[in-house]
């Protein structure tokens, strides 16, 4: 039954967005629609990793700039497609993550948090420094669009890329949730509520949370990628700490550990500075305020509190 | 015949009510918070500054009509991303055709490399990477010139003085830095002389006492720092401090009172900046010196000597748009800017190249001058031997 | 040698202010197991009100100090009791993201109040010594002494003192702490008043012999926890030790090897420290 009515939502859910570009006027909003749909991948991972096992990774924004320049590199010197660099982005991605994971994993909580923090410092400071590979702050231009000139699609409207970013964003929440659902998602949660209860059980939690970590850092460098193809250009700074931190407060503002969470928060995150850039230098001091505030009142976030609401409907009748 | 003196009326008037003013949105995208704001918040002062001051003296006149300028400024914190939403918000949303300001590269470029297929016109101030005006974007001006054309004259100047062992201490991660320093080392090389090392340091860095004194053991017979203002001038404090005292020359722009807020005017004594002539109180010309009375008046501060890189891209743009005789043909804007000669109002002192302000590239050049700390000021002691033609030449040849 | 004595020196100073940021973090987190993310924002504000005192309102630099570490104990207490406890028995996460929430906040407000132009604070030591080669400029010099003499007062606080040895004590075992008497409500409070308290004498130390802006006061938790890290959760010595080896390795590493990855060490060896021997230096096993 309940599952029913998650699914009825979800399509409704999608056709609202397959219909939202006819329903915009103003092209620029179509813009941040892109790139809220991009955050909504990068967020599903972040989830994964913080929602579901427990552990605050603050390395997200690091993975993607992987993933963006992994593509955008791969293109230009080995002059590969557009779509098959898009598909070997989050695989590089993985490996890194294999890299940075395995370390990482060995502790918990806080420790796991800075530690995850550190490798997005030297992600960023290899990125800027290393210039003849990236080319530093001056970053990468001209990165192609997935076609050409006289390809089936005109890649140059941004309508067209809306819907390609759509389609990839549908098919990894659509990952996300069977994740989630599988007996692996049981594990991680397991985990997050008792990881030392795990491990008395005979599970080897370390390779479902490696698992966890690994899958969430593939969400990202796939998001990169796409961010990649539709700006045309990436540099270093986009990658930093601050946007590592832009996918924790998607996850905890939408809803840690559920899967319409993310989707909300990334849009959450990609839109509020919009509407708060009437008090540009407050910007700073009402963003940490209302991530405070959220954690306080509404840990469950967005979604939380609409199951909270629905649930006492359905309790009145 | 009253009647045809009543009709005659009614038609003057009638014509002048035609000829009304009418308001021209103009944008800005500039790093208004965040660390690149000591370049980006002055540069939409400026553009506010000019436009307030074309307003009263009647505004832009396209045919019959005097365009108003409204200025419609967003914070693109210095962040790809940010900028990129900013101009798209200024073009799709606002409707704006002309964005002014750009303080920052990484900013910059993210635009840059959508713009040309935009119905707009860029100009770009401060933004110092070379290869903004190396992609041939029709739609792109800029007012500053690219590093290593001052790098290039920098060091021939340096060579003059006779220095064959000079060190470097520069934001070496930074593109347009870089390119100063290699412009600045082939000239060296030419006259015989080196770069004994290259150290760097960041733009958060205020301690750089274990580069200069790696630096120290290698006893050059000079030092040259390239870089943001508020670390460099730790580096002339710390200089002194650990008693080097070789010539210290740089790359930093910075008004006086950003480098004694950290080091004492003795400790900056003798130290040189070899930058683009940019303004500064004691070396401006009249434009120069009314630009620093109007802006100080106008916002409480005193100007930052890159400023004017944007209050001169405003009145550029109001020749180009009189030129052009329409505010609404961007193509028609932009090949304009290419061919009006160097606006009279402007404070920097621009090299026409071609009698024109921009070359085919888009790009502006201004003098090349040696400064120097004395007494608590930045005095101008010459111009840098600079070639504007070649340069522009050169320019061309690039692709990136 | 005299240039591996000058880095040495070099790296002492700015070393000494990593031990206190250090300390700063230590006792919040080993007693009460908060990542306070927030500490090096707040230990710039420390900084910028010190340096706006002796500005603004002409107050000499020790009383300025001492008013602005007034103001910094206040400010410890207010974010423990409206922050913090309110999140203190839901899951660790919400402390951290709390964390992060407060720091932003702290930058926003240090920018609102003090513009975004580095600033320095003005003392009137500008000798430097000259010993064999090897040069100290005098503020350097009082800069060291300082956080020793601070790194000691609160080596004897927590050894010494009642209140020191009830904090201690709840460290170790809260639940016999409140059964031995002491006062478990107050001692957060207590707790995040010290580490304020160093926090801003930090930050005042940044902010006279280097520079006081945007960013920097991040940059510094960062490699306090690095030091954390290294040095062991929640031991004092631990973090003297560990403070001092980042600085002192940082200085060594740009002068011989390169300057471009300086900041790149400290996090290099916050990762090794937790694969090989994830206790630190000087934690227990």
């Amino acid at each position: 039954m309940a599952r029913n009515r998650t699914f009825i939502f979800y399509g409704l859910a999608l056709v609202g967005f397959v219909l939202l570009p006819q329903l915009i006027s103003v092209k620029y909003y179509i813009h941040l629609c892109v790139l809220a749909l991009i955050w909504v991948i990068a967020a599903q991972g972040q989830n994964l990793i913080q929602g579901y096992t427990g552990y605050v990774s603050i390395v997200q924004a690091g993975f993607m700039g992987i993933g963006a320049y992994s593509t955008a590199l791969m293109g230009m010197h080995f002059d590969l497609p557009v779509w098959l660099t898009i598909i070997l982005a989050p695989f590089v991605t993985a490996f890194f993550a294999l890299l940075t994971g395995y370390p990482s994993l060995r502790v918990k909580g806080h420790y796991f948090a800075i530690v995850t923090l550190a490798f997005n410092m030297v992600i960023f400071i290899v990125l800027m420094n290393f210039h003849d590979l990236t080319q530093g702050e001056a970053g990468i231009t001209g990165i192609p669009k997935p076609g050409g000139k006289d390809a089936l699609f005109n890649w140059r409207d941004r309508e067209t890329y809306y819907y390609f970013v759509l389609i990839i964003a549908a098919l990894m929440t659509g990952l996300a949730a069977l994740i989630v659902r599988s007996r692996i998602g049981q594990i991680l949660v397991a985990i997050r509520q008792n990881e030392d209860l795990v491990g008395a059980v005979g599970i080897a939690a370390w390779k479902y949370k490696l698992f966890a970590f690994v899958t969430s850092a593939m969400f990202a460098g796939l998001a990169g990628a796409i961010y990649a193809h539709y700006q045309s250009f990436i540099n270093p700074e986009i990658f930093g700490i601050a946007q590592s931190l832009d996918a924790i407060l998607a996850v905890i503002i939408g809803g840690s550990g559920t899967i319409a969470g993310p989707i909300i928060g990334a849009f959450f995150v990609v839109f509020l500075p919009e509407y708060l850039r009437f008090a540009d230098s407050f910007r700073l001091i009402l963003y940490g305020l209302v991530l405070v505030l959220a954690t306080i009142f509404m840990p469950r976030g967005i979604a939380g509190i609409a199951r909270d609401l629905m649930e006492k409907r359905r309790g009145r009748t | 015949m009253r009647l045809t003196a009543l009709t005659a009326a009614m038609a003057m008037t009638a014509g002048a009510a035609w000829a009304e003013e009418k308001t021209l949105d103009i944008g800005v995208s500039d790093a208004l918070t965040g660390g690149g704001a000591v370049y980006g918040l002055p540069q939409t002062n400026a553009v506010k500054l000019a436009a307030k001051e074309i307003n009263a003296s009647g505004g832009i006149k396209v045919g019959e009509d005097n365009y108003m300028l409204n200025v419609i400024a967003y914070d693109d914190k210095a962040n790809p991303t940010e900028a990129s939403n900013a101009v798209r918000k200024l073009i799709d949303r606002d409707g704006v055709k002309y964005i002014l300001g750009f303080c920052c590269s990484g900013a910059t470029g993210a635009v840059a490399s959508f713009i040309e297929y935009e119905d707009a016109v860029m100009l770009v101030g401060n933004a110092a990477e070379r290869s903004i005006t190396t992609r041939e974007i029709p739609n792109l001006t800029r007012t500053r010139p690219p590093a290593d054309y001052t790098g290039a004259a920098a060091g021939t100047f340096v060579a003059e003085k006779g220095h064959k062992r000079v060190a470097v201490l520069g934001a070496l991660d930074v593109g347009f830095y870089a390119s100063y320093v290699d412009a600045f080392e082939k000239e060296l090389e030419k006259a015989g002389g080196e770069i004994v090392s290259r150290e760097a340091f960041g733009l958060k860095d205020r301690d750089m006492s274990p580069q200069l004194t790696k630096i120290r053991g290698q006893e050059p017979d000079a030092i040259l720092v390239v870089g943001y203002v508020e670390p460099a001038a730790f580096i002339y404090r710390q200089a002194v401090e650990l008693g080097i005292d070789v010539p210290r020359y740089g790359f930093t722009s910075g008004s006086e009172d950003q480098f004694t807020r950290v080091a004492t005017s003795e400790q900056m004594e003798g130290v040189w900046d070899l930058r683009p002539t940019e303004l500064t109180l004691l070396s401006a010309s009249e434009n120069g010196k009314a630009y620093h009375a109007n802006y100080t008046e106008e916002f409480g501060i005193a100007p930052s000597p890159s400023s004017p890189y944007s209050y001169d891209q405003t009145y550029a743009l109001k020749d180009a748009i009189e030129a052009a005789g329409t505010v609404e043909d961007t193509e028609a804007v932009a090949e304009a800017l290419r061919e009006i000669a160097v606006p009279d109002e402007v404070v920097m002192q621009y090299l026409p190249v071609d009698d024109k302000m921009f070359d085919e590239n888009g790009q502006a050049y201004t003098s090349n001058g040696a400064f120097q700390w004395q007494g608590g000021n930045w005095v101008f002691v010459q111009d840098l031997p600079s070639d504007a033609v070649a340069y522009s030449a050169f320019l061309s040849t690039l692709d990136d | 040698m005299v240039e591996v004595l000058q880095q040495i020196i070099n790296g002492i100073a700015i070393g000494g202010v990593y031990v206190l940021i250090a300390l700063g973090l230590t006792t919040v987190f080993g007693i009460l197991g908060i990542a306070h993310f927030a500490h090096g924002s707040v230990s710039m504000f420390g900084g910028y009100l010190t340096f706006f005192f002796v500005t603004s309102w002409g107050i000499p630099l020790l009383l300025a100090i001492l008013i602005a570490l007034l103001v910094g104990l206040v400010l410890g207490v207010l974010i423990e009791l409206l922050a913090y406890r309110p999140v203190r028995d839901a899951n660790h996460i919400n402390a951290f993201i709390v964390a992060l929430g407060l720091t932003m906040m702290v930058e926003g407000i240090n920018l609102e109040l003090f513009g975004h132009e580095q600033v320095v604070i003005p003392t009137d030591f500008s000798r430097v010594f000259n010993i064999g080669g090897v040069t100290i400029p005098e503020l350097r010099l009082y800069v060291i002494l300082a956080a020793a003499l601070l790194i000691a007062a609160m080596t004897v606080f927590v050894e010494r003192t009642k209140t020191g040895q009830a904090i201690r004590a709840v460290a170790e075992n809260r639940d016999a702490a409140i059964l031995m008497g002491v006062n478990v409500k107050t001692i957060p409070l207590v707790v995040f008043a010290i580490s304020t308290a160093l926090g801003v004498c930090a930050g005042v130390m940044v902010g006279s012999l280097f520079a006081i802006a945007p960013g920097i006061g991040e940059g510094l938790v960062v490699k306090g926890f690095a030091v954390l890290i290294l040095g062991g959760l929640g031991s004092i010595p631990g973090a003297v030790v560990g403070g001092l080896v980042l600085g002192i390795t940082e200085a060594l590493a740009a002068g011989f090897i390169s300057s471009a990855y300086k900041d790149v060490i400290a996090f290099v060896v916050m990762i090794s420290v937790l694969l090989f021997r994830p206790q630190g230096l000087m934690g227990k096993a």
